[in-house]
């Protein structure tokens, strides 16, 4: 053993260079206090590790990397836990550097001789910074991508330049492929690569600083084992920190480690309202919002460009005692006045109504896009924010929101739901369904809001029947009615109420009723009886065929022809055929569901 | 020359807690993000390659009756870590007709290195034979090894098949490792 190490040594010094390392003098002796650079190096190797395991599942692209995240997080064994520990050792890292500069300046350690370990601990702060920066985007999720968006458009408040710099740091003129690449390239490249190098200055600078002192101190004790054990211990709890936070959310939840949201959609008006910078950032957000507009360029670059450089030049300044007072002073105003401004745009968004259900309507949208990523389609190569754009759940709400909640509303029986802009049109919750249909026929109802109360229709044919035949039923004939109701909306064929419309006997003898004893075929057509032209075709009354027609053209003949109330018809100009059959199967509640699949 | 374990200061039982405190904890800490990152490394092993489902292939009366090979594709769904992609090429299968009602597969793949096995009709003999065009195997039409000394290990993989309804020629597609003298099962 003893020559093995000895041969080693020979040919390489690697064991000389090691015992320097472990018996370098510490001078004043081992002690808690001096744990800091330690950990610091240690979590960056946690950051090292964790990372070069994510980059073996990470794929740059902007139909892939959201994709790579979800499959790491959801398809590989303890991939949650390799995200989650890579993200919080990122937080642990910049808390660790913030407390190891705070107590060099509060002890004076940034003095003589030791500026290099200052500077070097300041630029690996700025460069922990830079790492947060360029690794949120990599997720690739509506949060980080609002979020970068806004950050590299900071850029072209540089003067003359800006433009330029905003191309250089997206890698082209929009967001896309090459912006990951290029934010790859950096977080692990440059800023992964830069950090390593300023670990390295800082603790040969530590070294020689150390060395030179303890010649003069008069105790000083050797790094193994007294402060090792501390470091280790420190390294230890700081890990185990890291694991706590990596659990919080439990282990096998959907919501285990770090969240992650929904795809990074690049259509401008699908833009994520509610991004918020992660907590680190979180005081500079809330500074930049105390100056108007045209000054923006003052707190994202001028002061903090000022105050960095302040930092810098606290060695300089620390030399004298009232140097080193005013370095206090500032590092105190510095911490309390990003403290404040964090909390207050905390408080601030919470108390935004808005804000909180923005950020409600994309954990929902997350959880949707996560449902159909599992669906036995998979993700298509277009990427997963396809399966959210053909997806009529996620789709029906905001056409119908933007195309028909002028007029109709879209309320359940609790009034939650689409509230129209002005309420003129029967409302569409439900349509064509038992209880819909039942409502449509109820004298007390047909004149209300519901239904035509508020239409052309208003005390029309349809309405003055409905009040004259169907009011003061008796049993007998209100059982009538009911089959009549279950034969029509069998037409619809809802998935809601498959099981029921398999009953046929009852259907059947609803269909007589509603083809002799009612005579509703007298103005409807129905299958192969009555005409089209006067009220709307019954045949298929709320199938999905039905309802693409009557949204494409209510002013066919096959639904309200000439006397068509207010309705446009879509198909012209105003929806694709893909909208309209988004709205449709919306409408309808034909949606991918969990376990049961689109339906027929 | 001191290994580290051996410094002069701290000595006796003292040190020797301190010591192994310091190996312990400085082992954990470093073993703790290692390991997480080595599960997820060791994923792959978990996933099963596609194959081993009959598949319909073609129809009895496209395959000559004289015995004469045919290539066809192999279309299926093919998973690609996240992305689905439903009915792509994912192989290719030799058919022969042997009797009136029976077929023989052979997969395309060679044994030897994994390369695209052709047929190759000889002119002047009354059969062709298989040819690899990457070493030189050549099979023949039961996909037996011909040369003397063949590149390849094995004889050519035959798959199960079975003829439905008289007309349907359905075949259990799998993926074999090559190189191995066995017909081993890629899983
Ligand atoms: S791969 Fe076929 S002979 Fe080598």
């Amino acid at each position: 053993m003893k020559t093995l190490l000895n041969w080693l040594d020979q040919r390489t010094g690697l064991v000389t260079v090691a015992q320097t390392c472990l018996n370098r003098p510490v001078p004043g002796g081992a002690s808690w206090f001096k744990v800091w650079p330690c950990t610091i190096a240690f979590t960056f190797c946690v950051q090292a590790i964790t990372g070069f395991f994510l980059w073996m599942y990470y794929s740059p692209g902007a139909q892939t990397a959201w994709e790579s995240v979800y499959f790491l997080q959801h398809e590989v064994i303890g991939g949650w836990l390799l995200r989650a520990v890579h993200h919080y050792s990122a937080q642990t890292l910049l808390v660790l550097i913030g407390i190891y500069l705070v107590q060099q300046i509060i002890i004076g350690a940034y003095r003589a001789p030791r500026e290099f370990v200052f500077w070097a601990t300041v630029l690996m702060g700025l460069v922990t910074f830079a790492l947060l920066l360029t690794g949120d985007l990599l997720a690739w999720d509506q949060n980080s991508y609002a979020c970068t968006q806004v950050r590299t458009k900071f850029l072209t408040l540089l003067p003359m330049v800006g433009g330029e710099f905003y191309k250089l740091a997206i890698g082209g003129p929009a967001f896309g492929h090459l912006t990951l690449t290029r934010f790859v390239a950096l977080h692990i490249g440059l800023f992964g690569g830069g950090f390593l190098l300023l670990l390295v200055l800082h603790h040969v600078a530590v070294y020689r600083a150390d060395t030179a002192k303890s010649k003069s101190a008069e105790k000083s004790t050797p790094l193994w084992p007294d402060q090792i054990m501390r470091n280790t211990v420190a390294r230890l709890v700081v890990m185990v920190v890291i694991l706590l936070l990596a659990l919080q959310h439990g282990v096998s939840a959907d919501h285990a480690g770090v969240a992650l949201g929904s795809p990074a959609d690049l259509d401008p008006s699908n833009y994520y309202a509610a991004a918020r910078p992660e907590w680190a950032f979180l005081g500079l957000y809330e500074f930049s919002h105390l100056f108007p507009g045209e000054l923006a360029i003052l707190p994202i670059f001028c002061i903090p460009g000022l105050l960095v450089c302040v930092a810098l030049a606290m060695p300089l300044l620390g030399r004298c005692r009232a140097g080193h007072y005013f370095n206090v002073a500032f590092t105190v105003v510095i911490l309390v006045g990003i403290t404040v401004l964090s909390f207050r745009s905390v408080a601030k968004d919470r108390a935004d109504a808005d804000h909180q259900i923005a950020i409600a309507d994309e954990i929902a949208q997350a959880d949707r896009v996560r449902q159909l990523a599992r669906s036995p389609e998979g993700i298509p190569a277009t990427g997963a924010l396809t399966l959210l754009r053909n997806d009529p759940l996620t789709q029906g709400p905001k056409l119908f929101k933007q195309h028909c909640a002028i007029c109709h509303d879209h309320l359940d029986a609790q009034q939650k739901g689409i509230k129209a802009e002005e309420s003129s049109a029967p409302n569409l919750f439900g349509f064509a369904d038992r209880k819909w249909i039942a409502g449509l026929l109820d004298p007390k109802q047909i004149n209300g809001p519901g239904y035509f109360g508020n239409t052309a229709f208003k005390g029309g044919d349809m309405a003055e029947f409905i009040e004259e035949m169907l009011a003061d039923l008796d049993e007998d004939e209100q059982k009538d009615i009911e089959k009549l109701v279950m034969a029509l909306s069998a037409e619809a064929h809802l998935r809601s109420q498959r099981e029921l419309d398999a009953k046929h006997a009852e259907a059947r003898q609803g269909r007589q009723l509603l083809l002799d004893d009612y005579g509703c075929t007298d103005c409807h057509k129905f299958h192969d009886k009555g005409k089209l032209g006067h009220g709307t075709d019954l045949t298929g009354y709320g199938s999905r065929q039905w309802l693409v027609g009557i949204i494409a053209n209510p002013a066919h003949k096959r639904f309200y022809g000439k006397e068509n109330d207010r309705m446009p018809a879509y198909a012209k100009d105003i929806l694709s055929d893909r909208d309209i059959a988004l709205l449709v199967d919306w409408l309808r509640g034909q949606w991918y569901v969990e376990g049961l699949g689109i339906g027929d | 020359m001191t290994p580290p374990e051996q410094p002069k200061s701290s000595d006796g039982r003292r040190g020797f807690i301190v010591k192994t405190i310091a190996l312990i904890c400085g082992g954990f800490s470093l073993l703790i993000p290692a390991a997480i990152g080595v599960v997820a490394f060791l994923n792959p092993l978990r996933q099963k390659s596609t194959g081993g489902d009959f598949i319909k292939l073609a129809s009895l009366e496209v395959l000559p009756e004289d015995g004469t090979p045919r290539k066809f594709p192999v279309v299926a769904d093919r998973t690609d870590a996240w992305n689905r992609f439903p009915d792509e090429p994912i192989g290719a299968v030799f058919l022969r007709r042997t009797a009136e009602n029976k077929v023989e597969a052979l997969q395309v793949v060679c044994p030897h290195a994994g390369c695209s096995v052709v047929y190759e009709a000889s002119a002047g003999e009354k059969t062709g034979k298989f040819f690899c065009p990457c070493h030189a195997a050549s099979f023949g039409l039961g996909g037996e090894r011909l040369d003397k000394t063949s590149p390849s290990p094995r004889d050519m993989d035959s798959l199960d098949v079975e003829v439905r309804n008289n007309t349907e020629v359905w075949v259990k597609f799998q993926n074999f490792q090559s190189g191995a003298a066995k017909k081993i099962v890629q899983t």
